[in-house]
């Protein structure tokens, strides 16, 4: 062997090596969703075993079926869904238009304000949850959906009005001024102009809403107590707590949830991450 | 069309002067240059007469209506910008016709004018696209097009020449001066590029320090620069200044600095301007610096230099010249045939002498 | 049917969450238009909060109206003086752009927040909460809640103290896992290796499933007979009796660790997010530094320890700030391993142990007294991390 084959083998082991190390890792993050969908394709008498192929012997999607028919399970989901689109499309206009002032305008108190954005990151979630299921509870709407999108609709406010800041700051202002000589007002250059052209940020401000309300799980523990009204986290938390037996019907249920949210996710994460990171970097 | 007045504008941003009292009055059909370094006000003295920019104090008036407190769209003005401005989420017929859009005109008259500009521009077949799709000149034309469409009383242009590379800027030069012969339309255009400016104007404003220092045409500007700013900024390669003083010898004035001594012909200085020992800058254009075979045809007395360095240009040549301290450029045809080092005799072209008094730095003759 | 009246029900939240806003534009909108002109501040101090007094009466709050009526009318005056002489109708177009935002702000996180105070310094609990609801008046207890918290158990047996040492070493450990884990794997990721992106994509996946799925089926991987690391240790002891011979065997992960369980399923899930955050950062930094520094003959670690770190530091920072705040903050993952009814409280840590104080022990206002507290050790912590960040940004 000459040197040069010594160099190739050197390198070659190495990639060796890497691949391996990350698979491993690859292989801790995805087992459990793997496990999840194995046991979603029990046959019902075998739900508590030991046995740990993926595909089970006489796999069958009966937990699927059962988990559709004899729970509330499109129930819940129609109920997380219905909660999750008003708090998003709410927290998304109020957003979009406090970032269009903090980007495009001078006035008093607009560092005190961004301040006092990013000191409310600071209050621990859980620590609002009581002031809040109090509040809810005086209003007589424990049990509504209303008492729901009231408790999370501002809740990731602070960091879409952050991400939307950072996207308006990158489109020129010369653009509004155009459209300022065009014949719109100030208003209508944010709705003709900067509003179209915020769509990507607009589209993450809202999946960062969405999927924040869409996981959530303490407040609807406390505000929600009639399983027809439940999220499909106080749902699933329930099979999965209740019995043994319905440990098929919870992760068939995880699969359902779990699927799209990991698809959108997947698709959005690139931006997402920017947005965390831009935001934190700048400030 | 219309013409534009501005009376007194001054403009503050906190405790920074921009604007200090602007005077000015533009014609109707007139093609006006703002001139200046960056930083000087030119583009913001624009940009208030937009209505993008609160006017401090002062007033503006378009076809003698007071416009300080009008909508930027009441004001019957157009805008090119310079980065274009064109909104990416339209096409080019879109973005053209966006104002008419607002204003609710016709469709027919709408079409009628995109079609119209569109053909001026030679923008037809790129009606469809996106601003996306588009290479620099077709994006500054369609920025033009739309303003264009709108038929304002007034065209702003704010430097819509300076984000293309050097080829296309020439060309984009010669359409904007073919498309102001076509539309005859009142222009007012800033740049910081005194070739634009040169190339262009009708009238040039050249402001420096948000104050106006001289209004003339191109050649007024550059054969009677009012000031040493005006003097130093028009014109390439910059004139040369040499600082001296004047004296007096039998009736007739000579110009003396360190390292030079040059008689000045009475045309040149008013009788009363010529004091004895006054501090004067004398500038001489780089073409005015006569070297070699045409020293001789037109000068009798000639001065000696070294030469230092040479610049070809192609059918032209820079010479950088020493006598003594004082360093003098010129610019010769090509070619010149002489080494660095070597003893050149040259003059100045007595005609086109200026002179500027070296503490109020205005022109003296 | 139930759909429909479901729709109906949020359609018609939306009318009002719209009209408010209407109603809030159109207030500051005149205060705006009118604040300097002689007749409105009578107007206004008349006429708001009558009109507000009788808006309350009308969605059946405020059954004696003589309070609010004081309160709105003080409040009608502070904000006209306001406009009077502090605005002065500038940037009229900014604030109402604001508005909404800021008054969704104070009413659900302010308030609540101010409301929380409030609640430390009274006595609400099960058996005065009907006498509140009804009555709105609460007994007055002062400091003794704080005091409680200091003294007392939050849950049944655990202190103040062992929560607090508890989730300072939680947050740590978290913490540096997930730093370390995720340095580790971006660094694996960041040589041009194949199947990149399709590594990357599976790497993030604990992150991007949703939360109570991922920590459940966690939970159910660490049951003592059907967990997937029992089962592997039973079969290691089979296969290896040396192994079984040394202890090795299976453990009762739920019962008798779920602090351990908690933590090692936390560091799963939060390995992803520090993993992205490096690799953007590692990514980020020119390859002309390691090309230069290869002619300098640096070694890999030396490359690491003078290049990689140094310039991935301002991305780390701010990441790791985040990270240590929602660590410090994790209910999520506690409480819905150990949450259950007979759930431990071994793993208990300051925000679980106040989630579980107010809800499964109904403990009103000692829960209240408690978050002040925890609000203001995470406001301490904070403000010692970000001097800590401010001086580190000097240094540069």
């Amino acid at each position: 062997m000459n040197d040069k084959e010594i160099y190739k083998q050197k390198k070659l082991f190495k990639y060796l090596l890497i691949h391996l190390a990350i698979i491993t890792f690859v292989v801790i993050c995805v087992y459990p969703l793997l496990r999840i969908l194995s046991v979603s394709i029990r046959p019902g008498d075998k739900l508590i075993s030991t046995d740990l192929s993926l595909i089970p012997a006489g796999a069958t999607f009966a937990a699927y079926v059962r988990l559709l028919k004899e729970t509330l399970f499109l129930r819940w989901l129609w109920n997380s869904l219905l909660i999750t689109v008003a708090t998003s499309f709410i927290g998304v206009s109020l957003a979009s238009t406090a970032a269009y002032a903090f980007s495009r305008f001078k006035f008093g108190g607009k560092k005190g304000g961004m301040i006092l954005l990013l000191s409310t990151q600071m209050i621990p979630a859980g620590m609002l949850i009581l002031p809040l299921f109090l509040m809810i509870m005086k209003l007589g709407l424990m049990n509504t959906y209303l008492g729901m999108i009231i408790a999370y609709s501002v809740s990731s406010l602070p960091f879409s009005i952050w991400i939307l800041k950072g996207y308006y700051d990158t489109i020129p202002r010369s653009l509004e001024e155009a459209a300022l000589v065009d014949g719109t007002s100030q208003l209508g250059a944010f709705y003709r102009i900067i509003l179209p052209l915020s769509t990507p940020a607009l589209s993450i401000a809202f999946l960062f809403n969405f999927t924040t309300a869409w996981n959530e799980y303490l407040v609807a523990r406390v505000v929600l107590f009639s399983s027809k009204q439940y999220t499909w986290t106080l749902g699933l938390f329930e099979l999965q707590g209740q019995y043994i037996t319905q440990w098929g019907m919870f992760a068939a249920g995880s699969m359902l949830v779990t699927i799209p949210v990991l698809m959108v996710f997947l698709y959005s994460s690139k931006w997402l991450i920017s947005g965390l990171t831009l935001g934190s970097v700048k400030g | 069309m219309a013409e534009v007045r501005f009376s007194k504008v001054t403009k503050k941003f906190n405790e920074n002067v921009i604007l200090n009292g602007v005077d000015a009055e533009i014609r109707d059909h007139e093609f006006v240059v703002i001139v200046g370094p960056s930083g000087c006000g030119k583009t913001t003295l624009l940009r208030m007469l937009a209505g993008l920019e609160e006017i401090t104090s002062g007033e503006i008036y378009i076809d003698n209506v007071l416009v300080n407190n009008m909508h930027p769209s009441k004001r019957q003005i157009a805008m090119v910008f310079q980065d274009y401005a064109l909104y990416p989420h339209m096409t080019v017929a879109e973005n053209m016709s966006f104002a008419l859009r607002l204003r609710k005109a016709p469709k027919a008259e709408i079409d009628q004018r995109v079609t119209e500009a569109a053909n001026i521009l030679q923008l037809t077949k790129l009606l469809g696209r996106m601003p996306k799709q588009l290479s620099g000149g077709q994006r500054q034309r369609v920025a033009i097009g739309r303003a264009i469409v709108r038929k304002p009383k007034v065209f702003l242009f704010d430097e819509p020449l300076s984000n293309l590379d050097a080829k296309l800027r020439e060309e984009m030069r010669v359409e904007i001066a073919k498309l102001y012969q076509r539309l005859n339309a009142t222009i007012i255009y800033v740049t910081h590029d005194q070739v634009e400016a040169m190339t262009l104007a009708g009238r040039i404003v050249v402001m420096n320090r948000g104050i106006i220092q001289q209004v003339g045409s191109p050649i007024e500007v550059y054969r009677k620069p009012a000031n040493l700013f005006v003097a130093g900024f028009i014109g390439s390669p910059t004139m040369n200044f040499i600082s001296g003083r004047l004296s007096m010898a039998d009736g007739k004035a000579v110009f003396q600095s360190e390292d030079l001594s040059i008689g000045v012909p009475g045309f040149v200085l008013h009788e009363s301007e010529a004091v004895d020992g006054r501090e004067v800058v004398l500038g001489v254009r780089p073409d005015d610096v006569l070297v070699g075979g045409k020293a001789s045809e037109h000068c009798s007395e000639k001065l000696q230099a070294v030469l230092e360095v040479s610049e070809l240009l192609g059918h032209r040549e820079n010479l950088y010249l020493k006598i003594g301290q004082t360093r003098l450029v010129a610019m010769v045809e090509a070619f010149f045939n002489q080494a660095p080092g070597s003893a050149v005799p040259f003059c100045l072209n007595y005609t086109n002498m200026h002179f500027f008094d070296k503490i109020t730095e205005k022109r003296i003759g | 049917m139930d759909i429909l009246y479901s729709i109906y029900e949020v359609l018609w939240f939306a009318l009002i969450v719209l009209t408010g806003i209407a109603l809030i534009e159109g207030y500051f909108y005149y205060h705006f238009k009118f604040y300097d002109r002689r007749w409105f501040f009578p107007v206004a101090l008349i006429g708001f909060p009558l009109a507000a007094v009788a808006f309350c009466r009308a969605l059946g709050l405020a059954a004696d109206p003589f309070r609010p009526l004081l309160w709105f009318l003080g409040s009608e005056a502070l904000i006209t003086l306001f406009f009077r002489h502090i605005v002065k109708g500038r940037n009229q177009l900014a604030y109402l752009l604001l508005a909404p935002a800021f008054i969704g702000l104070a009413l659900l996180l302010v308030y609540p927040f101010i409301f929380e105070i409030y609640l430390s310094f009274h006595d609400l609990k099960l058996t005065t909460i009907m006498q509140w609801k009804n009555t709105g008046v609460l007994p007055f207890v002062g400091l003794r809640q704080y005091v409680n918290v200091f003294t007392t158990s939050p849950l049944s047996e655990v202190t103040f103290w062992a929560l607090l040492g508890r989730t300072l070493w939680w947050t740590f450990i978290n913490v540096f896992f997930h730093v370390t884990g995720g340095f580790a794997l971006a660094l694996l990721l960041n040589n041009s290796i194949r199947f990149k992106g399709f590594y990357r994509t599976l790497l993030v996946i604990p992150w991007a499933m949703p939360q109570v799925v991922a920590v459940l089926a966690m939970r159910g991987e660490f049951h003592s007979q059907y967990g997937f690391i029992n089962i592997m240790l039973v079969k290691l002891a089979a296969a290896y009796p040396i192994l079984a011979s040394l202890g090795i065997g299976p453990v009762q992960w739920l019962s008798n660790y779920p602090l351990a369980t908690c933590t090692l399923i936390n560091i799963w899930l939060g390995i992803p997010f520090m993993m992205v955050v490096i690799l953007g950062g590692l990514q980020s930094i020119s390859s002309s530094y390691y090309d230069a520094a290869d002619i300098d003959g640096a070694s890999y670690l030396q490359k690491l320890r003078y290049i990689t770190i140094p310039l991935i530091k301002p991305v780390l920072m701010p990441a790791v700030t985040l990270g240590t705040v929602w660590t410090f903050n994790n209910i999520n993952v506690i409480y819905l391993v150990t949450g259950q009814s007979g759930g431990t409280e071994q793993a208990d840590i300051l925000v679980s142990a106040l989630y579980k104080a107010a809800f499964t022990y109904n403990r009103y206002s000692y829960s209240a007294a408690f978050a002040i507290v925890i609000f203001a050790i995470l406001f301490f912590i904070s403000v010692f991390y970000l001097k800590s960040f401010d001086a580190a940004k000097e240094e540069r």
